[in-house]
């Protein structure tokens, strides 16, 4: 699962050679910067949040492991810094979902079902949350996000299995869903 | 055997799944790579500001391994300045660690021995005590000084208390009890055993001891060893010249409210 471009660009900028760098922000940007987006419901957020694992994950490539993935070493960063971001949030702060739209046949219909969708995330517990994203908004397979999260696959399948559930009753509640 | 309602839930997890897949991708600011590159651009890996680092099988470095290395270099060092006693303790700086200085009194000497309370109180609660108490002469005699200062003289204490002594002091007090006038001067027997003492015939000198002794009540105390060893004591002596002043401030008070009443 090593991913020889990933360790080869790494050794460049351990060289000296910063501006290799720019290839591996360049490959994870829109994953890593997606999964931020559903983790945390809020663009300059998301947008916060990824350039700072970008830029810590860069000061400490000293200590990236070349035998694993690089994208599970950034989302282990990502993921703190999401932490960071929600344990500054005051809990009676509304989060704004200012999230781009998608393209549907009723612009305003698919937007407000994908608006309640991403509210319904957002009350998920992080570790329901992580795994319905992981799974969803990257192409991670269940073992390679059990390895990412340190947890058996058949751990991630329950939790997604959980998770799906209680998105179900919310959006039910919400008469998002049927 | 799956039932309705797991069949509702399986369904809904599906509508749930598919309402998530359609969730759209979020294209990521276009400012993202060069923020990024600007922001890194002020900073360097630690490889290129340290020196090189060897990865390990583990993903551990080089670094970690020295300092594990110094700590247990540490551990060992504080361990064998332990057992050698290096550096050395200071006297007076052991602080609050180790045995706590207890106070320890000196044995109790001679000296020490005091009147003790249950004594005192024995003697208080005495026959001799309440005769002393309401004998005029055994107070005057009592606040003779140099009867006082005889008494406290262990070795007149102890002349006092020879059989002979006694004796002759009890004779005295019978003859007093029988109406005779006590004269000590007179008394050859008596006389003979208190001059057998240098120490009492000493005190006899002194104005007031002799006629002290001679006093009836008086000599009946002291012709016992135990009040004559109390009346050797302050203490003893003020509680029966206060008890004598209560008793007397009693009677007159008595003797006018008596008064009064006769005059009414």
């Amino acid at each position: 699962m090593v991913d020889t471009d990933d360790a080869a660009v790494v050794t460049r900028c351990l060289a000296g050679e910063h501006n290799a760098y720019e290839a591996i922000v360049s490959r994870y940007q829109r994953g890593l910067f997606n999964v931020a987006c559903r983790m945390l419901g809020n663009y300059e957020d998301a947008r916060d949040a990824t350039q700072t694992a970008f830029v810590k994950a860069y000061e400490h490539l000293d200590s990236f492991d070349p035998n694993q993935r690089f994208f599970t070493w950034l989302f282990r960063i990502l993921k703190n810094e999401c932490l960071n971001i929600l344990r500054a949030r005051r809990p009676s702060e509304p989060v704004s979902l200012d999230l781009p739209a998608g393209r549907g046949s009723d612009p305003v219909e698919v937007r407000e079902r994908h608006r309640a969708v991403q509210a319904a995330l957002l009350t998920l517990s992080m570790e329901y949350r992580e795994v319905v994203v992981l799974r969803h908004f990257t192409d991670l397979s269940y073992e390679e996000i059990a390895v990412m999260l340190g947890i058996p696959a058949t751990k991630v399948k329950s939790r997604l299995y959980t998770a799906r559930q209680q998105l179900g009753d919310i959006l039910v509640e919400w008469r998002v869903a049927r | 055997m799956s039932t309705f309602n797991d069949q509702w839930r399986d369904s809904e997890a599906d509508e749930v799944s598919a309402m998530l897949n359609d969730l759209p991708q979020v294209d990521p600011p276009p400012t993202m790579i060069d923020s990024v590159m600007s922001a890194i651009a002020k900073r360097s890996p630690t490889s290129t500001t340290a020196p090189p680092v060897n990865f390990t099988r583990k993903g551990g470095t080089m670094a970690k391994k020295v300092l594990w290395s110094v700590a247990a270099a540490a551990a060992v060092a504080l361990l064998i300045m332990r057992w050698v006693g290096y550096p050395p303790v200071e006297k007076g700086t052991e602080a609050t660690i180790g045995a706590a200085q207890r106070y320890q009194a000196p044995q109790i000497s001679n000296a020490d021995v005091k009147l003790e309370d249950a004594q005192l109180q024995a003697f208080l609660q005495s026959d001799v005590f309440h005769q002393l108490t309401t004998d005029k002469a055994a107070q005057q005699a009592l606040k003779n000084k140099d009867f006082q200062r005889a008494l406290a003289d262990a070795s007149i204490r102890a002349a006092l208390a020879a059989p002979d002594v006694r004796a002759a002091i009890a004779g005295a007090a019978a003859n007093a009890a029988a109406g005779a006038r006590i004269d000590a001067a007179n008394n050859a027997r008596l006389d003979a055993a208190l001059r057998s003492s240098d120490a009492l015939r000493a005190a006899l000198a002194a104005p007031g001891v002799a006629q002290a002794i001679a006093n009836s009540a008086l000599a009946v105390a002291l012709a016992r060893s135990d009040a004559a060893f109390a009346l050797s004591n302050d203490v003893a002596v003020n509680a029966v010249l206060s008890a004598a002043s209560v008793s007397l401030d009693a009677a007159a008070a008595s003797s006018n409210a008596a008064a009064n009443a006769a005059a009414k």
